[in-house]
């Protein structure tokens, strides 16, 4: 499983770093989010499918 | 006469709505739904006619489609007479533009641009040791009473005395701006209190001028410092303009984060066994629950817009210059996102709630929200856990048009010791600190940042 922030779409309401952590980094100035890396370790899978569905702007794409 | 049958087949599904009447808070989730039900953007007549868009899909979309939508509130007329976001436009609103959030790009992005640094979670994580003293210090003067009122001794002053550190003004004046932050939003236009009202708010603008010219003297860091240097559209904006964007951070920060926390507490009086629940399980718990009450009460209920160019969005035409109202809380209780929306759900998942707006204008000062209301309510249930809010005394706005807010809520608790000095004093410390450590800083961008990106 592959996950991407489209930087378009992201304005920072940064639910998906509270509901993945290890998965999602916060911009420090901006608090936008970006992916720790593309690939997403087996046992984050659950938890970054859940951040796709919480992100409000839907901008989290899974693939 | 072509015209007016297009007109009425665009308009085809007309209600009645009008969010200022106490009837639509009473009976908000049978309005909710029915219109839900029956036509997600819907027109309305009342108000100088606008549309109104309740469906999360169709809300979704609108608030994303920047192309069409302005948030212009053209005040000398020097544009398309936009009209901003309030509908109606109140008379005193006219007046002054509501800071960037009733500006489009590119300028209300080179102001973002200049906050964000300022209210970034990692911007706002360095105030949380600021904001537990605070919150000790209110819990403090009550504790040994056994009596507090959660709205005027708690949550109307912590965000209050945030706010003004993170702008760079004297945290002791926080007195100077509670009473018009709240007031001009509860109180109705045909009030006889008004006059009272609007003299304080121009009490505040003359504050908030006086703020600014002061920081332009002698500079002090904090969100006034960087629009004193903010470059928008290449220049440094008039002071005039300038206010407008102090009284939004003012306006943002103050009632909203109030609003949220004393529904929050009233809900969890009302619901003990969930409360202890909450307070256990905080660790997994708390994240969700704050959301879940965003939802679930959403402080600021919705946004106007103006439709900037004829359009077809979500299956609905558009014409220019028509005005548009987005209803952040009714989409939060669409069955179609949210299971079960009517209840309050605490660990609630996928809690897509629009509570803070979206797209580019989404409310800049989220992570400020969140943080405080996360401490004002944990420590509220840590040191007065067994409290019982009192019905009787408990004050509702009287209509949720702007804010839905609370004037008062008290409750009762069993009595405990304070745990160190009185709010004066401790504001007094406070000061103190954030002049020395300069605790209003901007966060800078630290090179792992940079290569993460
Ligand atoms: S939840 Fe969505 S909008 Fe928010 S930070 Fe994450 S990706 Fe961005």
């Amino acid at each position: 499983m592959k996950v991407r922030v489209d930087p378009e779409r992201c304005q920072g309401h940064t639910l998906c770093w509270m509901t993945a952590p290890k998965s999602f980094q916060l911009d420090e100035v901006d608090g936008h989010s970006s992916a720790v890396s593309e690939d997403v370790p087996a046992d984050q899978e659950e938890d970054v499918r859940e951040a796709a569905h919480s992100c409000p702007e839907r901008a989290i794409q899974i693939f | 006469m072509s015209e007016a049958n297009g007109n009425d087949d665009r308009k085809k599904h007309r209600v009645h709505f009008d969010r200022h009447t106490p009837e639509y808070r009473h009976e908000f989730e049978e309005i909710t739904h029915e219109l839900q039900a029956k036509c997600p953007i819907a027109w309305t007549d009342t108000h100088g006619g606008h549309w109104v868009a309740s469906g999360n899909r169709e809300v979704f979309e609108l608030a994303r489609s920047a192309e069409f939508l302005s948030n212009d509130h053209d005040v000398k007329g020097e544009r398309r007479g936009y009209k901003g976001i309030t509908i109606p436009t109140p008379p005193r609103a006219a007046e002054a533009q509501g800071g960037f959030l009733e500006m489009d790009p590119p300028a209300q992005r080179h102001y973002r641009q200049a906050l964000n640094p300022y209210l970034s979670p990692a911007a706002v994580a360095r105030w949380v040791p600021f904001v537990d003293e605070v919150v000790r210090a209110c819990l403090d003067e009550k504790i040994e009473e056994g009596r507090i009122d959660f709205v005027d001794d708690l949550a109307n002053i912590v965000p209050a005395v945030l706010t003004l550190a993170m702008m760079g003004i004297p945290l002791k004046d926080w007195t100077v701006y509670n009473e018009p932050a709240h007031a001009s939003v509860y109180t109705p236009p045909d009030s006889p209190d008004m006059p009272r009202v609007a003299e304080l708010s121009r009490n505040m603008g003359i504050s908030l001028y006086m703020a600014l010219q002061e920081i332009r003297r002698s500079p002090r860091p904090g969100l006034i410092d960087a629009l004193v240097r903010a470059e928008i559209d290449g220049e440094n904006p008039p002071d005039e303009e300038l206010v407008g964007v102090l009284a939004l951070l003012i306006g943002g920060g103050f009632d909203t984060t109030t609003a949220l926390t004393a529904h929050a507490l009233e809900w969890l009086s009302q619901n003990p066994t969930e409360r202890d629940r909450l307070s256990r399980e905080r660790s997994t718990l708390l994240d969700s629950a704050t959301e879940e009450f965003l939802r679930f009460y959403a402080p600021a209920p919705g946004d106007g817009r103006t439709i900037s160019a004829d359009c077809e969005i979500a299956g609905q035409r558009f014409e220019e210059g028509e005005r548009l109202w987005l209803s952040w809380a009714m989409a939060n209780r669409d069955p179609s996102v949210f299971p079960d929306p009517d209840r309050v759900d605490l660990a609630r998942k996928g809690n897509r709630h629009s509570s803070f707006g979206l797209g580019i204008h989404r409310c800049i000062g989220s992570n400020v929200a969140r943080t405080v209301f996360k401490r004002m309510v944990t420590a509220v249930l840590d040191r007065m856990p067994d409290y019982r809010c009192d019905a009787e005394g408990t004050v509702h706005y009287e209509t949720i048009g702007i804010i839905q807010g609370m004037r008062h809520l008290p409750a009762t608790f069993t009595p405990g010791e304070r745990l160190g000095p009185s709010l004066d004093e401790t504001l007094q410390t406070l000061q103190r600190a954030c002049d020395e450590q300069r605790l209003a800083e901007p966060v800078v961008r630290t090179a792992r940042a940079d290569t993460a990106r």
